[in-house]
């Protein structure tokens, strides 16, 4: 059978049967390990722990000529990281390598010394007895007391992950050699400076020696010199040549940008600079002139003094520290881009290498970013986008991409940006991360080993523990019922009671109330409907679309266009003003590759459960939108004009657009006349600065936080379901509380789940203490709400109450929650309270990764070619309808609300999509 | 060194290698400590070409730096380290194996090393592993028949009373030249026909109008499901060059960019050998209509491979990473025993005929491996998934020519990786980093959504090459011990 003659030769039985029990023969250090990952203590984790350090680290050492190879210092400075490491020895293994081949110094036939610009060198070694291997970086420093005038100095990173080291060895060359090229611009710089005292003081001892000599000779009557004249001759005439090489090194070194600068990549204001230099050097002849009028004029005044003609070459001289040698300010700017290489590198591989792949992948989503990426990757990929298109020089910006390509906060020194002296090279770091921030990162990552990470691992006794006087409401109302009234929950939300209160209610019943039905249970959210009540849900909510006129806390969205259609839009609907491109889908118009989103059909749909979905129109943003007529009784416009009280910055608009004083000033005038309101889509822009999430946002210690949160969420309450599907489909989830602290906390859990509609931050706020106008629920997605006992909190609860149609309501104190009700299977997965997950940080990548694949089937209904188009002229608007229905069944396999979500995100990449300037508008309002 | 090696002379010698294509190596050398002259250079293999890039001077300075430092050597016994230098100044990089070993008597240190331009530093980088891999193997049979070497000059100089002769040292030789030529050869294959690092969507199956009108869906299905599998290897073979090409393509599509630099395409004219360590292949099956596919080098690849026939759309793929990587350590060992254990130079010399004469033919799917008799080496996919199936399903909805699809398979790509990374981090927690036994995998499944085992394939397949070791952490084990119970059972 087989016709391998390697399979035969290795196939002789008895070399089968005596391989695996008789021991070979072949000595261990030939061999091989037959099992690298599963024997003894090994595990694919182990091999990071063997090094004799804890964490990776940076080493620069120094080739010193009095005591050879030397550890200088350590990033970071503490002991703790290179524990029992010897860096001597390792100093001395990686200075060893004899990198350079070049020469330095007096080469045969040369007058003169000749400074060689060395081009730095790279080299990856290890010592795996050590388990430490390591990127070196030689560089090569001029000291004017150096033999040879230089100084062998490596920057090394050293880590016990040799792959770590060849996979990001790219990376790390980029980072290194910015680091090298300022650490060498500042040594240019302090050469250059050394070399100008160096002349001024030999051109002082010329000037003494002279002076000397002409005394001499004139007290010299007798007609020929004594030897202490021929030695003053001599010493001037030493001196003579040493300034004429000290001349020559100063011009070689001032050459340096034109011979070496040139394609390098060279941040704007070097290239200008040296431009600048190289016009004076044209036009100054001669040497010594250049160097006064060059940079070293700045200079201060420098005091000449008289020095020997030879330098004295001995060992007991003190050689210039590396911050002597570079210039105090380079050398705290090297320091500072070390440290962020060490910031940026660190951790375990496989993280970093997602992290890259997660960026590139990212790169090519735009049109699905903003729904739940993090904004500051989305503002990287801004960034990069930014720096692709060729602008004007910014001084702003740092020398070249990469370091905004890093995963993590950057720089932690701030220093700004200066010019050299010597070629007047701009310099300006990366400074994104203030101290503040910087403490944070350090707080995160000292947290890993913290013991309150153990926190996180959550008691597994509480999974599927449901608290007794947790309870839900559905939303709905019996479809025989057409008069709305207030119901019983809304009766509850209006009088503050207290959490023992309402736990006192009977814990597993229903309510049926004329209008509305309030289910209370104990049970998980898919056990919460008694069967024999599950089949008139659907009537039930459907019931509750139908508002009248004129009830009292009713909203009635009005298309002012289209009366005809007011019957059937009555809530919610936008204006009906369908053109065929409307009917059409999402790729209806092409051009060129070009891909043009008409809007969707402008009917409004009214679900079968009542929810009222009202899809954005194109034709609304500009000049018409929809209308809302309403009434409001006992609207307090005070309360609503300190609607946004106390808002954070970060918090006061979505989309940055909507002064929401502007919005109260507009929404008040529509209250006073009853007169039509203009929606946000077309409401002024302001010029308000988009304002940052806060910063922290995307910062490991939040996502571990938020998902350490969000797990004990799901796990508490059995009506996590409901309440996530509110937020994934875009229906406002207010949670109410007294104590803001949790408040806030489930409510930064919670926003995780709410995708975005603007590409500048997540709709959510996480504080309110004023009662909430409308305009809230539409522009927030998520908003804490503060519970008052006093009679201003009832304004607060009325207004809940008022638009309740329009959100969720989860009452942390009395643990209730009242929604729609939910039934699809896409939310179980995302939110399972069985879930053996421990940590918040593992449920938080769970969670982006299932909410990735929710955007995908998002992006693959707003785009299907066949979906939104009619197949023929005659095709009717059922036909086309139930042919997405189908396709949201059938191919994305999406049941009952599920179907909701999907439908609600492809609304927001429409809205995102059509618009010029993403985030200038919101989604409409959700039942 | 010892007395008994004299050191070379001045002009070192060379080896001259005809290549059919570009060679981005500009040579390679073989280099040890001498104990009294320092770092000494014993043979340089260079491309035959009419330009020198380097002169032998050069080289052997070249050659003599790798070697630096290495008196202070600190390694664990029988390691074999890899020193990467970019010297910007010469405008070279170089990579070096350095190692400890037997000859003649001596212990020392030798290097073998491959030079490149600096131009060619983002060609190579993708290829660093497979060439480490390859020369490190070589090594640990170099340094056994160093090994051997000595006890036989040394039995023989102490039977015949017989002077060495000078050649004896250079047995080594021929074995590393049997290596650093497909190496060099498989350099020159790559700068030619390496798959780009971006694809256009529009070169693949991924293109077509609709499902199956390229190939068979559940081809196409199983093609792309296994290939996930299987770590994103796989060797597309058969007859029409552009045929197999487009599957090459499409499979790349799946892979990083870095993966892709480390993928070939087929060539048109002629076929090229199967090389171990690439990640896709694509191979043209010769007039007959057949292909021969080396079985030690398939065995030897990192990753188990998905062996894809384009003309009778078979997609047959090899056992999961544990129970490849445990294969592949006992062929190993097994070669390098009977290579220890040969008594004669007719047997040592037996490993060059194997190496040159290996076939496998994957029709028959059946081999005889390091003790796992007639084992099937190449199975059937045997474990369907939804991720792949769903992917297939949908993205063919999606309008071809515009980015859509580009944007759609990134997305799967990106779901992919982050349920890659979730899964290492659900391990890493659950098992307080490898320090407990992972026991939990039906929970895993459960909590993240990956209950079809082709799912979890995929997923931990992905994870595998990030984090190296966790199929072998996570399954290991159990593997191990059923293997050892049937070989007990096997012997009664």
């Amino acid at each position: 059978m087989i016709s391998a003659p390697d399979v035969v030769a290795f196939t002789k039985e008895e070399e089968y049967e005596e391989e695996p029990y008789n021991e070979p023969a072949l000595p261990e250090e030939y061999s091989v390990p037959l099992f690298p990952f599963a024997s003894q203590g090994a595990n694919p984790w182990s091999k990071l722990s063997g090094a004799k350090f804890s964490r990776d680290f940076i080493l620069i050492s120094e080739f010193s000529e009095q005591v050879g190879p030397q550890p200088l210092l350590t990033i970071p400075n503490d002991t703790k990281v290179f524990g029992t490491f010897d860096l001597n020895y390792f100093s001395l293994r990686i200075m060893s390598v004899d990198y350079q081949a070049s020469f330095v110094g007096h080469p045969p036939g040369s007058a003169y010394p000749k400074l060689n610009f060395v081009e730095d060198s790279k080299v990856v070694l290890g010592d795996s007895k050590e388990g430490a291997f390591a990127y070196v970086h030689h560089l090569t420093l001029y000291d004017l007391e150096a033999r040879g005038f230089v100084r062998p100095f490596c920057m090394a990173y050293i880590s016990a992950d040799q792959h770590k080291i060849m996979q990001q060895f790219q990376e790390l060359s980029a980072e290194f050699s910015r680091a090298s090229e300022c650490l060498k611009t500042g040594n240019r710089k302090a050469f250059a400076g050394e070399l100008e005292k160096k002349l001024k003081d030999l051109d002082y001892t010329r000037t003494v020696l002279h002076t000397e000599t002409e005394i001499q000779k004139k007290a010299n009557d007798k007609g020929f010199y004594s030897s202490q004249a021929i030695e003053k001759a001599n010493e001037l005439a030493s001196v003579e040549k040493s300034i004429i090489e000290h001349q020559d090194l100063l011009k070689q070194i001032r050459s340096y940008p034109h011979r070496k600068l040139k394609g390098r990549d060279l941040c704007p204001g070097e290239m200008e600079h040296i431009q600048d230099q190289a016009s004076q050097a044209s036009t100054t002849s001669n040497p010594d002139e250049s160097a006064d009028t060059d940079l070293y004029t700045c200079r201060p005044a420098y005091t000449p003094k008289l020095i020997k003609a030879k330098s004295t070459k001995c060992f007991d001289k003190k050689l210039k520290t590396l911050e002597e040698l570079c210039d105090t300010e380079y050398f705290t700017q090297t320091l500072a881009q070390l440290s962020h290489i060490e910031h940026m590198f660190r951790g375990d591989l496989c993280y970093l290498l997602t992290s890259q792949i997660d960026r590139a992948l990212l790169k090519q989503q735009h049109i699905t970013n903003f729904l739940f990426e993090d904004f500051v990757e989305v503002d990287d990929r801004m960034v990069g986008k930014q720096e692709s298109i060729p602008s004007k020089p910014s001084q702003d910006r740092p020398p070249s991409s990469s370091l905004e390509e890093c995963p993590i906060p950057k720089v932690l020194i701030s220093v700004g940006s200066y010019k050299s002296s010597v070629e007047s090279v701009l310099i300006k770091m990366e400074q994104e991360l203030g101290d503040e921030e910087y403490k944070e990162v350090e707080v995160t990552e000292l947290s890993s080993v913290d013991p309150q990470e153990n926190l996180d691992y959550l008691d597994m006794d509480m999974k599927g523990s449901i608290s007794s006087g947790e309870s839900i409401e559905v939303l709905g109302t019996e479809k025989s019922t057409s008069v709305l009234s207030k119901s019983d929950s809304q009766a509850s939300l209006t009088v503050p009671l207290s959490p023992q209160v309402v736990r006192s209610k009977a814990v597993s019943h229903r309510t049926i109330s004329e209008d509305s039905i309030e289910v209370l249970s104990t049970c998980p959210s898919e056990a919460l409907i008694p069967d024999d009540f599950k089949a008139s849900y659907p009537s039930a909510i459907n019931e509750e679309e139908s508002y009248p006129d004129g009830n009292e806390g009713a909203i009635h969205f009005q298309a002012s266009i289209s009366p005809p259609e007011l019957g059937e839009s009555e809530e919610g609907s936008v204006e009906n003003t369908p053109s065929q491109i409307d009917s059409s889908c999402c790729i209806g118009k092409e051009s060129d590759g070009q891909l043009v989103l008409p809007s969707t059909p402008a009917h409004t749909h009214s679900d079968e459960d009542g929810v009222v979905s009202s899809p954005p129109q194109r034709h609304r943003q500009k000049d018409q939108g929809f209308r809302v007529d309403f009434s409001m009784e006992n609207a307090n416009p005070s309360s609503r004009d300190n609607s946004c009280e106390g808002f954070p910055a970060y918090e006061l608009d979505p989309s940055h657009l909507l002064a929401s004083r502007d919005i109260s000033k507009t929404s008040l005038d529509n209250y006073s006349d009853t007169t039509s309101y203009v929606s946000s889509v077309a409401s002024t822009s302001s010029d308000r600065i988009p304002s940052a999430y806060p910063a922290g946002l995307s910062s490991d210690r939040h996502k571990k936080r938020a998902g350490q949160n969000a797990l004990k969420f799901i796990r508490q309450y059995p009506f996590a379901h409901p309440a996530i599907y509110s937020l994934l489909s875009g229906r406002t989830l207010v949670v109410l509380g007294e104590d803001e602290t949790i408040v806030r906390k489930l409510v930064t859990a919670l926003a995780i789940f709410v995708p975005s509609y603007g590409c500048y931050a997540k709709p959510v706020k996480h504080w309110a203490s004023s009662p909430l106008h409308i305009m809230d629920f539409q522009k927030w997605k998520l908003i804490g709400l503060q519970r008052v006992a006093s009679p201003a909190g009832a304004g607060t609860l009325h207004a809940l109450s008022r638009y309740s149609r329009y959100t969720s309501i989860l009452d942390l104190d009395n643990k209730t929650l009242r929604c729609p009700l939910y039934r699809g299977t896409l939310v179980p997965r995302l939110a399972d309270h069985r879930t053996q997950i421990k940590r918040g940080s593992t449920y938080y990548l769970h969670v982006q990764s299932m909410l990735t694949q929710l955007c995908s089937k998002a992006f693959l209904y707003t785009f299907c070619h066949h979906l939104h188009l009619p197949t023929h002229d005659k095709e009717t608007e059922e036909l086309v309808a139930s042919r997405q229905a189908s396709f949201l069944k059938l191919t994305l396999g999406l049941v009952n609300e599920d179907v909701r979500v999907v439908q609600y995100l492809a609304e927001l990449l429409k809205l995102h999509y059509m618009q010029e300037s993403p985030g200038t508008s919101h989604p409409m309002l959700r039942c | 060194m010892s007395t008994l090696c004299p050191p070379p002379s001045p002009a070192v010698a060379k080896t001259e290698i005809a290549l059919s294509g570009e060679s981005p190596l500009l040579a390679a050398t073989f280099a040890y400590w001498d104990n009294i002259l320092g770092p000494r250079v014993r043979h340089i293999w260079a491309p035959k070409t009419e330009q020198l890039l380097l002169s032998d001077g050069e080289i052997t300075f070249l050659a003599n730096h790798t070697l630096n430092g290495e008196i202070l050597r600190n390694a664990e016994s029988g390691a074999i380290d890899v020193k990467f230098f970019v010297l910007s100044e010469k405008g070279v990089i170089i990579v070096s194996l350095i190692f400890d070993g037997n000859w003649n008597g001596d212990r020392s240190t030798y290097g073998l090393s491959i030079i490149l331009p600096q131009t060619e530093l983002s060609f190579y980088l993708p290829l660093h592993r497979v060439c480490v891999d390859r020369l490190t193997h070589i090594i640990r049979k170099g340094r056994i028949w160093m090994h051997k070497e000595r006890q036989e000059n040394v039995q023989k100089i102490i039977l015949e009373g017989t002077e060495r002769t000078e050649d004896q040292g250079q047995s080594i030789i021929p074995m590393l030249t049997g290596e650093v030529i497909p190496v060099m050869e498989l350099l020159s294959s790559m700068k030619s026909h390496s798959v780009p690092e971006e694809i256009d969507i529009a070169d693949t199956v991924l293109n077509d109008d609709d499902i199956g009108d390229s190939c068979h869906e559940g081809f196409l299905l199983n093609a792309i499901s296994s290939h996930l599998q299987t770590c994103g290897c796989s060797v597309v073979v058969g007859s029409s060059a552009d045929k197999v090409n487009k599957i090459v393509r499409t499979l790349c599509l799946f892979l990083t960019p870095a993966e892709r630099k480390c993928s070939r395409l087929c060539e048109a004219e002629s076929s090229f050998k199967y090389e171990s360590g690439l990640f896709v292949q694509g191979l043209l099956k010769d007039s007959t209509g057949s292909f021969v596919l080396p079985f030690r080098q398939v065995m030897y690849a990192p990753y188990p491979t998905t062996h894809i026939d384009v003309d009778v759309n078979t997609v047959k793929q090899m056992p999961p990473c544990h129970e490849h990587i445990y294969n592949q350590r006992r062929y190993m060992r097994s070669e390098l025993t009977a290579f220890w254990r040969a008594t004669s130079e007719e047997d040592m010399a037996q490993d060059t005929i194997i190496y040159t004469d290996e076939s496998f033919t994957p029709d028959l799917f059946m081999c005889t491996c390091a003790g796992l008799l007639y084992r099937n080496i190449f199975q059937d996919v045997l474990h369907r998934d939804t991720l792949v199936k769903a992917f297939l399903d949908q993205v063919f909805q999606l309008k071809p020519g515009l980015s859509l699809r580009s944007t759609f398979l990134a997305q799967f790509l990106l779901v992919l990786h982050r349920k890659a990374l979730t899964l290492i981090k659900y391990i890493e927690d659950d098992t307080q980093k490898g320090k407990k036994p992972f026991k939990s995998l039906r929970n895993l499944k459960i909590d993240l959504d990956l209950t079809a085992e082709g799912d979890l394939n995929i997923i931990m397949a992905l994870a595998e090459k990030i984090k190296p070791g966790l199929h072998s952490f996570i399954f290991g084990r159990p593997f191990y011990t059923s293997v050892q119970e049937r070989d007990v059972l096997m012997t009664f």
